[in-house]
């Protein structure tokens, strides 16, 4: 007995440095940015913190507000949009960054020449800074940038532009090249940079699953005829299953994380706002610390949901989600 | 030669613990701001921290400085726990401040004030002056105000020889660019603060500087039919091609050398640029936005002020000793700022101004003739309400609304 509570304490001893970090990185930080969404503050010390139970959510997720008079009046710090431009950029990066990155790895993991040279330039982007890659993205999109430059250089600038004003209802000024500027390119525009860096980190994960695939698999199924789709398809795919969803719970949970390119690539992100550049604001301009905390309480649930829900997708029959 | 290398030893080691000695009865101030090695005040502050710590042996000036907008996130964390404050920073007056101050993190000057006094006009204190009883809480270093540069060559491919003083010779001036193929402004759309340089002149010259002042003040709402009509008139001015449809998404640096380059005939904006102007290739000249309602506003009505200061923090270790700092540093970045042409001093020069710049002294004579003043809209109004104001603002730039809407949103948003 003695000896089984001296192996329990030796366990515990061994863990709780872990356990203290966890906690304290982790844990307790949620706790508190729950604690804060349930306040209004200005986090300045020496300021009130009064209580407003979830008056903090109910105005990010009002698209009108009332005020004292019980007018109603649009809420400029509605959550609702950005975090629909959060989900449209996620399933973006599913359907199209993740599959663009599966394609790449398994062509380069077939050993065509060049492949390390290959695999370094994928992933370049990666390893590259935020801000130097959206300083690059800026000189592409700027109204006499690379973009349009190129535009013009394939004779349908004029044509681009007329069909771009044509769909633009957000304003009533004609689209002339600036592609940050307007609501409805403005989006688009952020989300190109972040698919683009972000297919290299896919693509690595899932080469280095590939070529985990044993060879006497690949070799019998070609022995018994298949070709390389079939391969890939009914065996090399089902095999780095865990992988593609570790990928997808990336993707899905980075884009609602997603920050840094889009507050370098324009500096009034509030055509292409998404839930992180509308904490930032709310936090540190406009100084409502229990508005920016409600935001981080609704991203970590949403990750978590998310992730929940992707293992739920990739679970195998019988198979416990951990 | 034992004994004598024996001595000199234990001299040099008496020696190196008087220094030792000296060295720890030395006083370190930390100061945080934001001239960087790209702002237009770094040399001012580098010759002023320099000539005070000359003037001043046993202080030394620990100073940090940091990007304009990040310094904004980095004070306001650092007032949630004011120990990390340093002992002197650089704020903006106004609301900013009054933030700080109100909640006690900022150290009250009004003692150290009376030393200097006869240098610095109360006046300049007043927009970092809070309390029933206006207790002055930051050191103003330069003042500015905006300030509308004018190229003149450009000006003359027009049939243009002066800046237009009324609002019908101005859009008259504008036809008369565009039909020359010049565009007339230039302006940052993707920092909205370069956006109401333009508004609210317009605003306060069809309102009146105390309307304006009364309703940043909170002491008035939006709802006002003639902001309605100022900011349509202004939105007229961007769809009729007047403003470069491309500044739309840059931002002020690009849209300044623009400017200096002679892409635009005109450029609204801050007088800590005149210096830069002043130095450019060109001929340029300095004015006000015209009057837009003769009935309520006058030209000489301006907006700016001091805004730019030092406060101390209230949890430093040498309050008093901050707070003459304070003021010394500001009194020198001031000095050396006025003649390097990033700002109009706020205060009295008791020093040689022949040097001053022209379009630097253009401005300052225009200060002097001024009627009314009303400081910038976002350092003015609170945190929340002046994002919320900046915001649409942006909008109203974008035409996604019009001036019936800007009013009726902050009117209610703001009630």
């Amino acid at each position: 007995m003695k000896k089984h509570w001296s192996y329990r304490l030796s366990v515990f001893a061994f863990l709780l440095p872990g356990l203290i970090l966890f906690v304290g990185i982790l844990i307790a930080p949620i706790i508190m940015s729950v604690f804060y969404s349930l306040n209004d503050f200005k986090a300045i010390s020496g300021s009130d913190m009064t209580f407003v139970g979830l008056r903090n959510y109910v105005e990010l997720f009002s698209r009108q507000l009332a005020n004292e008079k019980g007018t109603l009046f649009a809420n400029v710090n509605y959550m609702g949009d950005a975090l629909v431009n959060a989900l449209v950029l996620g399933a973006l990066s599913v359907f199209i960054q993740l599959p663009l990155a599966l394609i790449i790895a398994l062509k380069l993991s077939k050993g065509i020449r060049g492949e390390r040279a290959y695999l370094s330039i994928y992933f370049m982007p990666v390893l590259i800074s935020t801000v130097i890659i959206g300083q690059l993205w800026m000189n592409i999109y700027e109204p006499d940038g690379l973009l349009n430059a190129a535009l013009g250089a394939l004779g349908v600038r004029d044509q681009v532009f007329t069909w771009i004003t044509s769909h633009i209802h957000s304003t009533k000024m004609p689209f002339k090249g600036g592609w940050t500027g307007y609501k409805e390119t403005a989006l688009i525009a952020a989300f190109v940079p972040i698919l683009w860096q972000y297919i290299g980190y896919h693509m690595l994960l899932m080469y280095a699953g590939i070529k985990g695939v044993p060879a006497d698999l690949l070799e019998a199924a070609q022995l018994d005829g298949c070709t390389e789709g079939q391969v890939n398809r009914h065996i090399v795919i089902p095999y780095i299953k865990p992988i593609l969803k570790v990928c997808v719970i990336f993707a899905v949970t980075g884009s609602l994380k997603s920050f840094d390119l889009i507050y370098t690539l324009m500096k009034d992100t509030r055509r292409a706002e998404l839930p992180s550049t509308l904490m930032y604001k709310l936090t540190f301009l406009n100084n409502r610390y229990g508005l920016g905390s409600a935001i981080a309480v609704v991203l970590i649930v949403l990750c978590f949901a998310f992730a929940l829900l992707i293992s739920l997708a990739f679970r195998d029959r019988g198979e416990k989600v951990a | 030669m034992k004994k004598f290398v024996a001595m000199l030893l234990a001299a040099m080691m008496l020696l190196s613990m008087t220094s030792a000695f000296a060295e720890a009865e030395k006083t370190t101030l930390t100061m945080w701001c934001i001239a960087t090695e790209s702002d237009a005040n770094r040399p001012a502050y580098e010759k002023a921290i320099a000539e005070f710590e000359e003037a001043h042996p046993d202080i030394e000036i620990k100073w940090e400085a940091f990007e304009n907008q990040s310094y904004k996130t980095k004070i306001k964390t650092a007032m949630s726990d004011p120990s990390t404050l340093p002992d002197i920073f650089f704020t903006w007056a106004g609301a900013f401040c009054g933030d700080f101050a109100e909640q006690g993190n900022v150290y009250c000057l009004n003692d150290a004030y009376k030393g200097f006094a006869d240098q610095l006009p109360e006046v300049m204190m007043q927009n970092a002056s809070y309390g029933e009883n206006g207790d002055h809480y930051a050191v103003p270093l330069t003042m500015n105000i905006v300030t509308l540069f004018a190229n003149m060559d450009l000006l003359a491919q027009a049939g243009w020889d002066h800046v237009p003083t009324t609002y019908d010779d101005l859009i008259a001036c504008c036809d008369a660019l565009v039909a020359a193929g010049i565009t007339p402004f230039g302006c940052a759309g993707s920092e909205t603060w370069c956006v109401t340089e333009y508004l609210e002149p317009m605003i306060e010259k069809t309102i009146g500087y105390e309307a304006l002042n009364a309703i940043f003040a909170g002491k008035a709402t939006w709802n006002d039919e003639a902001i309605a009509k100022a900011v349509d008139a202004f939105q007229e001015m961007i769809v009729k091609g007047y403003f470069d449809p491309d500044g739309l998404t840059l931002g002020n640096d690009q849209v300044k050398a623009n400017f200096i380059a002679g892409k635009y005939a005109f450029y609204q904006n801050g007088s800590w640029n005149c210096g830069e102007i002043n130095d450019a290739e060109g001929n340029f000249q300095v004015a006000l936005f015209p009057v837009m309602d003769t009935e309520k506003a006058t030209y000489g009505q301006v907006i700016g002020g001091p805004s730019d200061s030092l406060a101390v923090a209230a949890t430093s270790k040498n309050p008093e000793l901050a707070a003459q700092a304070a003021f010394e540093l500001g009194r020198a970045i001031c000095h050396y700022g006025y003649l390097a042409g990033s700002g109009l001093p706020a205060w009295t020069p008791d020093y040689d101004t022949s040097a001053v710049k022209p379009l630097v002294a253009d401005v300052a004579k225009i200060v002097a003739e001024s009627e009314g003043m009303v400081l910038f809209g976002d350092t003015a109004m609170s945190a929340d309400p002046a994002n919320i104001y900046l915001n649409y603002v942006s909008q109203v730039y974008g035409c996604e609304i019009d001036g019936a809407q800007f009013v009726d949103g902050l009117t209610n948003t703001l009630q």
